[in-house]
């Protein structure tokens, strides 16, 4: 009997190994080939699953089933060529970071769509009634589904590695994700072949899409559910590896499934000492995908040699753009005392909400401004970012209910205990570079996304809560709850007491980083975002310095999640409001779109992102299509970001003034051979 | 002859089955300028790599003033001295001309900085990195257009600015690879002219291909042909060498 259900677990992680086969396929072969790191491919998923409802519902599960397992994935391949088209391919050449802000602004897109042609409930995907009737094997009872399942994938498996291994379109992807620039030296113009992978990965991960929502069910999350394993099954495998995502999908499948399945379980009894599986349902696939990068950064089937191409160029916001350093101090002087005089305008406009909001924008804007550290200056882009922030979080929060309630301890602990985090976790990653560390740091943060469901301490699933900050020191002081004090007849409450401490913070990180990176340390910082090999050969360690600026970035998040747990909007802290990877993507988003690189850009992006949200939600319900839209407009038309808005501005206006022959202001190429 | 600045024991290094370099022992005085020549593939730049650090050697001895590198990272050996230049320009263009030298300039004194200034201090306000970044702009020229961008300068002052990088660092040798490669022959007099105007004064090693400019500017010259040391010598004896003709001179130039 025991055998039997081990057996009916190995065939259901065989079962939804199979669909992270298909997943990953398209994912890696997309990175192999163009660098892109599509995280748009979960939607893509999910909008194969959805369009399968609507061509199920006119025809029927009998035939509507097998009609929209051809047709959707056909369609979806199209929508993806065409997404490839438009938006991918103007980004060939710089660096995969901006392929980050594209495909997360296709996230919002598509969800979106999803959401208003098909609505957010949960739905049920038809499949015949002989597909989904239980059947018993040897005494191991699945549904025959399962096998289908299996079966249909394995099948589509094979029809795609025929491809890529035996015909002459294959033979040059293939050759593309080992060598693009080799293949186009031998007169191929991969370019093209780029629409048609686009294309079919999209269609595979539709079928995907479409076999495990009849397994399971049709939502909204799915495509975000299943994003981040495919992630894990193709750096497994392998970035670029066919054969990688094949193996990569169903150990990771396998693995799941097994683990959630017998967690805890008793394995053998020896005497007075019994052997149990550990409880690392969820941990086991990070822990494995950081040992694999740790030990063969290029996947276990990889073949890629580490940064093989030279990497694309990272934009920075520009040098100060047009405006005069004396004008930006100003400016910089004129928001802050703005921004604190904004609370008067608030109370007279009677909604504190706004304050709320406000208080969101500046624990942002310091977690957006500890992210540009590592990003703008050091070159390192982290996709696990958010561990420090939940980290930091949950760290005031444990601090706050155990031992000290006063708001300077709890900040410190938090920047503490984040620094000392990433001092780990920076020790152990940054010794691969690139893409591969960003896929290590996103492990971490899975792993600690996963690991505080798991503990009592961290209050699992439900978060932390119960927990207030006390402003002071030992007894000296107020609770932030207790303080409220009217002045010209308005109440004033503890949103505007934190308003203040979360402003003066703000302004000092600001201060501190701004400092830093005008000091020879942050100056080396510099040197190694333009040329790694160069800084090192005039004598610079590198890597010593890129963990120490990891340190400081880390400790800085660690705040902004500080700030967070003392924010008194904050009544839970909670993994999914925290450690969820998707705020990972959030602050890489929001840097960008400021404009990285300067400090003051992300803090800008913060607020306009917030801002945003804010004014738009409250106006239509799809927002989330429109900032997406709008992150997509700018990584095409103002890569620099936000700050980067006056030069072009002034550069459009000075084009437009001597039309003869006028200069282009950022291509200064007359440099070639005079 | 004076004291020797660089020494290789049996340098080998092998990729696979192939051994790129293969037992070669250099020995460079102080003060000389040497030249290593060899047709493609002789395995120049691999031992200049393994001198660097950039990769490490299978077997075999590197030695810097006497002291054992082999297993010294590559940051390390610039900071005792051992600087290098790069065939592809390789300054850092985003930054103006002035803080691509003065970066150089700190690496030497980054030691002296305690972290508290190397977090808070103004990075303009150390005075003897100031003066050394003074005096490098001037000795390639450059101090004219230090507040400018490295990437807007003409390519033949960014080979300036290239060099003044390395100069900053204040090596006692440096390692030139092929620095006139893919120049026009004015262009590869005037970057010679440069390395004798700036260099003169530091023991030099110079990878090269163009076998008239090695004879022209070398103390002594190393022949290097499928990784192995085929001669060394003046560049009179490297001339008169039967072996070298028989190997390279005879074979390669036509």
């Amino acid at each position: 009997m025991v055998a039997a259900d081990f057996i009916e677990q190995l065939l259901n992680g065989l079962t939804l190994g199979m669909v992270y086969v298909l997943l990953a396929a398209g994912l890696s072969v997309i990175f192999g080939v163009m660098d892109v790191i599509n995280f748009s491919h979960g939607e893509l998923f999910a909008l194969g699953a959805y369009f399968s409802l609507s061509i199920i519902a006119p025809f029927g599960a009998g035939t509507g089933f097998w009609i929209a397992i051809v047709v959707a994935p056909v369609v979806v391949g199209l929508i993806g060529a065409a997404i490839e088209r438009t938006t991918v391919r103007p980004l060939y050449g710089r660096d995969p970071l901006y392929h980050i802000l594209l495909t997360f602004g296709l996230v919002l897109v598509i969800n979106d769509v999803i959401r208003l042609i098909w609505g957010t409930q949960q739905r049920q995907l038809a499949v015949p009634e002989y597909l989904s009737r239980p059947v018993s094997i040897l005494g191991v009872q699945v549904s025959v589904y399962n096998y289908f399942m299996i079966v249909f994938a394995a099948l589509l498996a094979v029809v795609t590695w025929y491809l890529l291994n035996r015909t002459k379109y294959g033979m040059i992807i293939r050759a593309g994700s080992q060598d693009r620039e080799m293949v186009r030296n031998v007169g191929i113009d991969i370019d093209q072949y780029y629409t048609l992978v686009f294309g079919v990965g999209a269609a595979l991960a539709a079928v995907a899409g479409i076999v495990l929502g009849g397994y399971q069910n049709v939502n909204t999350g799915m495509g975000n559910s299943v994003i981040i394993p495919a992630f894990v099954v193709v750096v497994l495998g392998g970035l670029g590896s066919f054969r990688g995502a094949v193996f990569g999908g169903l150990l990771v499948g396998v693995v799941q499934t097994l683990m959630r399945a017998y967690s805890g379980s008793v394995l053998a009894t020896f005497g007075d000492t019994t052997l149990t599986v550990p409880n690392l349902e969820g941990l086991t696939v990070y822990l494995l995908m950081i040992a694999v990068l740790l030990v063969k950064p290029q996947g276990l089937f990889g073949t890629r040699g580490e940064e093989s191409d030279g990497e694309g160029e990272i934009l920075v916001g520009g040098y100060g753009g047009v405006l005069a350093d004396s004008t930006r101090v100003r400016l910089g002087g004129i928001a802050v005392v703005a921004l604190a005089l904004a609370p008067i305008a608030i109370l007279f406009m009677g909604d504190q909400y706004y304050l709320v909001v406000l208080n969101e924008i500046l624990i942002w804007a310091i977690f957006a401004l500890s992210l540009d550290i590592v990003m703008g200056y050091a070159g390192l882009v982290p996709l696990g970012h958010t561990m420090f922030y939940g980290v930091g979080a949950y760290t005031a929060a444990l601090v706050m209910l155990h031992y000290s309630q006063s708001v300077f301890v709890v900040l410190l602990g938090a920047i503490l205990i984040c620094a000392v985090l990433a001092w780990v976790v920076g020790s152990l990653s940054i010794r691969v570079s690139g893409v591969y560390f960003a896929m290590i740091t996103l492990a971490f943060a899975e792993l600690l996304y996963s690991a505080v469901f798991k503990f009592d301490f961290t209050g699992g699933s439900d978060g932390l809560l119960g927990f207030e900050a006390f402003l002071g020191l030992g007894t000296v002081g107020e609770s932030l709850s207790n303080i409220e004090f009217g002045l010209l007849g308005y109440e004033l409450g503890q949103q505007f007491v934190f308003y203040y401490l979360a402003l003066l913070i703000a302004v000092l990180s600001f201060l501190f980083a701004r400092r830093m990176m005008n000091a020879p340390f942050g100056s080396v910082l510099q040197s190694i975002r333009e040329s790694e090999e160069r800084a090192e050969f005039i004598g610079y360690d590198v890597n010593r310095y890129k963990r120490r600026a990891f340190v400081i970035s880390g400790g800085m998040a660690g705040l902004a999640g500080g700030l967070l747990a003392v924010s008194p909007s904050t009544v839970i802290i909670s993994p999914d409001q925290t450690l969820n990877w998707i705020h990972s993507g959030e602050v890489i988003v929001i840097a960008l779109f400021g404009g990285m690189g300067t400090l003051y850009g992300p803090m800008i992006g913060s607020g306009v992102f917030f801002g945003a949200e804010e004014f738009l939600s409250s106006y239509t319900d799809q927002w989330r299509l429109i900032i997406g839209t709008m992150f997509i407009l700018f990584v095409l038309f103002v890569p620099r970001g936000i700050v980067s808005i006056p030069s072009l501005v002034a550069q459009r206006l000075e084009t437009a003034n001597n039309a003869d022959g006028a200069v282009d202001m950022d291509e200064p190429e007359v440099r070639s051979d005079d | 002859m004076t004291e020797t600045v660089l020494e290789t024991d049996g340098l080998t290094k092998r990729f696979g089955k192939l051994t790129a370099v293969d037992d070669v022992s250099l020995s460079v005085s102080d003060g000389e300028f040497r030249s290593v020549i060899g047709p493609n593939g002789a395995g120049k730049t691999t031992t200049f790599n393994l001198i660097t650090g950039a990769l490490s050697p299978s077997e075999g001895v590197v030695r810097f003033k006497g002291e054992d590198i082999t297993n010294v990272a590559p940051h390390e050996r610039v900071g005792r001295g051992l600087g290098r230049s790069f065939q592809i320009t390789n300054v850092f263009g985003g930054l103006t001309v002035r803080e691509n030298v003065r970066l150089a300039a700190q690496s030497v004194y980054s030691d002296e900085i305690n972290p508290g200034e190397a977090l808070f201090r103004d990075k303009n306000g150390f005075e003897e990195i100031a003066e050394q970044t003074r005096t490098v702009l001037e000795q390639i020229g450059l101090q004219d257009r230090a507040d400018e961008h490295a990437e807007a300068l003409a390519y033949g002052d960014q080979r300036r600015l290239e060099l003044g990088l390395v100069l900053a660092t204040d090596p006692d040798l440096v390692m030139l690879d092929e620095p006139t490669a893919g120049m026009s022959s004015e262009e590869t007099q005037a970057t010679m002219n440069l390395i004798d105007e700036v260099l003169s004064d530091r023991s030099l090693m110079l990878i090269e291909h163009d076998i008239d400019l090695v004879m022209r500017v070398s103390d002594r010259i190393t022949v290097l042909t499928r990784g192995e040391e085929l001669a060394s010598g003046t560049p009179e004896e490297i001339a008169n060498n039967e072996d070298v003709r028989d190997a390279y001179l005879g074979g390669v130039r036509e």
